[in-house]
């Protein structure tokens, strides 16, 4: 009942107080806007990122010769490669690759292009699709077909190439015929390897005869199991027997989503850190305003000190008013902050969600805003003397 | 009902203290209607704050009905203002931002007696003081002598065992004054409710039924 009466009284004196309240209403639109605004932004970071696994499945591990390992610079044989899944059974699929840096010149202007040797598999392990024209198959083999990256192909479209499909390039010190153009791929996150949009790819075989480096260090598989320790141990063990002291990093889908999870993690409480700087300057704010109405309502105090209410009669009203602009202001801040989301999921072409345990914590932290910083303000006006009060 | 025995108020004002009150003693009956008259400066205002416990004596003891008050808690004092004591003041002291009648039910929030039954009680005392017409109005809507009634119906809303009234009519023209006199008059002759009256007007305070003079700090009559 008394709590009922006091939402009301508070609403009204804010309202009365126009000006101070809209004032201290920015802060806390402001503090709030942009803690939901950045945590939002961080489960939309991460929501796109864990898609990006969830597109090419998390049973894709990664494995990577050592550079550590002291056993010389030999790369991985295709053969050693091609007999991993008779070797165990966990081994479904595997897909060797190389890349190689290259620039492409035409009239005079330099294209940067990651040149690949692939095999079909390949295409399928990354969920890579054509645009325009064909994939890579294996019938492929020894020939200088290629296929490009959406990207390689939006730089040759603008320095004026017309005819890309069917077209000849010079790619490092080779023609090759392209076939094919792959669609967009998201930028970074999976188990893609980077650089696919800016690529021109060819296959494996070609590219172990054509390339000027041509160890293979890296290869992707797929496994039937979502045991990463078994997965690991077989490979290492594998590729001890095969090639002696050839030394094997594996890194599994699971792996780099926990790794990721936590980087997320880090993300959204750092964007929340810098949000919660901005609404400590709105609890200032608030507790500035509140100080100015307990001064200017001495009176009222004594008033109803003399009707016969409490301390805590006082402090509550003050702190109730505190909570109540808190609360608008959080609602304000709430719907701030999503838009700001939005905005920035929008432009990047990201998934838009509502992160709804950002509203909650909106909600929360805006009465603990509320409460911490009007504590001060309706502790003095409770400890005014009424007498004194009554007399001004 | 209200006994002060031996009061005594003095104030520190920098490195000196002043004594305003040099042991008062006085006992307020049920049904009284008194009135305490003295100059400016006497210490009228600050014997009725130490009655309404809106202040505490340096020394002396002070006893409302069966208690005797100690002052160390706030919630005993608070409820024993709320339920025991009406306020009357010069300047009214109505709540700007509340309408006529939601100041009068003011004291009986405190109380947590349901909204229903507020409303009740104060369109009740809002008629006894014949301003019902100006229940939603305002305090800056309405006249001195309306805005004194309003306070006096929040003064009567809960009940009290005694209304305390500083110069209540200090800030009215005498018409409206001897008004307020009469409305006084009135409850405690009809009513038998206890009303002490604080001025410096002897007109006024020959209306009541008994008068005490307060002079420097001690009573002199
Ligand atoms: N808080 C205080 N600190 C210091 N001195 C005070 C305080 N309150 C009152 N006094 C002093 O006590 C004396 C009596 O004040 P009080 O208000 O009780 O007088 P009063 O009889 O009500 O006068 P008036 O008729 O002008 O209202 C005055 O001299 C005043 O200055
Ligand atoms: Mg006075």
């Amino acid at each position: 009942m008394i709590i009922k009466a006091n939402i009301k009284e508070a609403l009204k004196s804010l309202i009365t107080a126009k000006q101070r309240t809209i004032l201290a209403l920015i802060g806390i639109v402001i503090g709030i806007g942009s803690v939901i605004g950045m945590v939002s932004i961080g489960t939309i970071v991460q929501n796109e990122a864990l898609k990006q696994f969830r597109d090419m499945g998390i049973d894709i591990v990664s494995v990577t010769k050592d550079y550590e390992d002291q056993g010389g610079d030999k790369g991985f044989s295709i053969d050693d490669i091609y007999s991993l899944p008779d070797y165990s059974p966990l081994i479904k699929k595997v897909a060797p690759y190389i890349i190689s840096s290259t620039q492409y010149s035409y009239m005079g202007q330099d294209l940067y292009i990651e040149l690949m040797g692939v095999d079909e598999s390949f295409f399928d392990l990354n969920k890579l699709y054509v645009r325009e024209g064909r994939l890579l198959s294996d019938l492929d083999r020894d020939r200088f077909f290629c296929v490009i990256g959406a990207e390689t192909a939006d730089m040759l479209r603008r320095v004026g190439i017309r005819k890309l499909i069917g077209g000849q390039f010079l790619f490092g010190d080779r023609i090759y015929t392209v076939v094919g153009i792959l669609k967009d791929l998201p930028e970074g996150g999976g188990m893609r390897p980077s650089g696919i949009n800016r690529s021109a790819i060819t296959h494996i075989s070609t590219a172990l005869r054509a390339f000027t480096t041509n160890d293979i260090t890296t290869f992707m598989a797929r496994v039937n199991t979502q045991d990463s320790k078994t997965v690991k141990d077989v490979i290492e063990n594998y590729f001890n027997k095969k090639a002696r002291g050839l030394r094997v990093r594996v890194r599994t889908a699971e792996e780099l989503i926990t790794q990721m999870q936590k980087q997320m993690q880090l993300f959204t409480l750092l964007l929340g850190a810098i949000g919660s700087i901005a609404l400590i300057v709105g609890g200032i704010g608030v507790m500035n305003v509140m100080l100015i109405s307990v001064t200017e309502r001495r009176k009222e105090i004594g008033i109803r000190r003399a009707l016969g209410a409490q301390r805590n009669d006082i402090e509550t009203q003050f702190i109730i008013e505190s909570v109540t602009l808190c609360f608008v202001g959080g609602i304000i801040g709430i719907i701030m902050g999503i838009v700001i989301s939005y905005v920035f999921a929008h432009f990047s072409k990201w998934e838009f969600l509502i992160s709804q345990s950002a509203i909650v914590l909106g909600f929360g932290v805006a009465t603990a805003v509320g409460v911490f910083f009007g504590y001060y303000p309706a502790r003095s006006a409770s400890r005014l003397d009424p007498a004194t009060a009554l007399r001004e | 009902m209200l006994r002060l025995t031996d009061i005594h108020k003095s104030y520190r004002v920098g490195p000196t203290t002043v004594d305003v009150l040099k042991g008062i003693s006085l006992m307020v009956e049920q049904g009284e209607l008194l009135s305490i008259i003295g100059p400016s400066g006497s210490g009228k205002s600050t014997l009725m704050n130490i009655m309404g416990l809106l202040e505490q004596p340096s020394a002396g003891t002070y006893t409302v009905g069966e208690t005797k008050i100690t002052y160390d808690d706030d919630r005993t004092l608070s409820s024993l203002r709320n339920r025991m004591i009406g306020f009357v003041f010069q300047q009214y002291h109505l709540l700007p931002r509340l309408t006529a009648i939601d100041n009068v039910g003011l004291p009986l929030i405190y109380r947590g007696i349901d909204e229903k039954e507020i409303a009740e009680r104060s369109t009740e005392y809002i008629k006894k003081v014949e301003m019902q017409e100006r229940s939603h109005h305002k305090p800056m809507e309405l006249s001195g002598g309306q805005q004194q009634r309003i306070a006096i119906a929040r003064a009567l809303v809960g009940s009290p065992a005694i209304i305390l009234a500083d110069e209540p009519t200090g800030a009215l023209d005498t018409h409206t004054g001897q008004e307020i006199m009469n409305l006084f008059k009135r409850l405690n002759e009809e009513e038998g409710i206890t009303i002490v009256v604080i001025t410096h007007d002897p007109k006024i305070a020959a209306q009541c039924k008994r008068k005490v003079e307060l002079r420097d700090g001690i009573i002199t009559g």
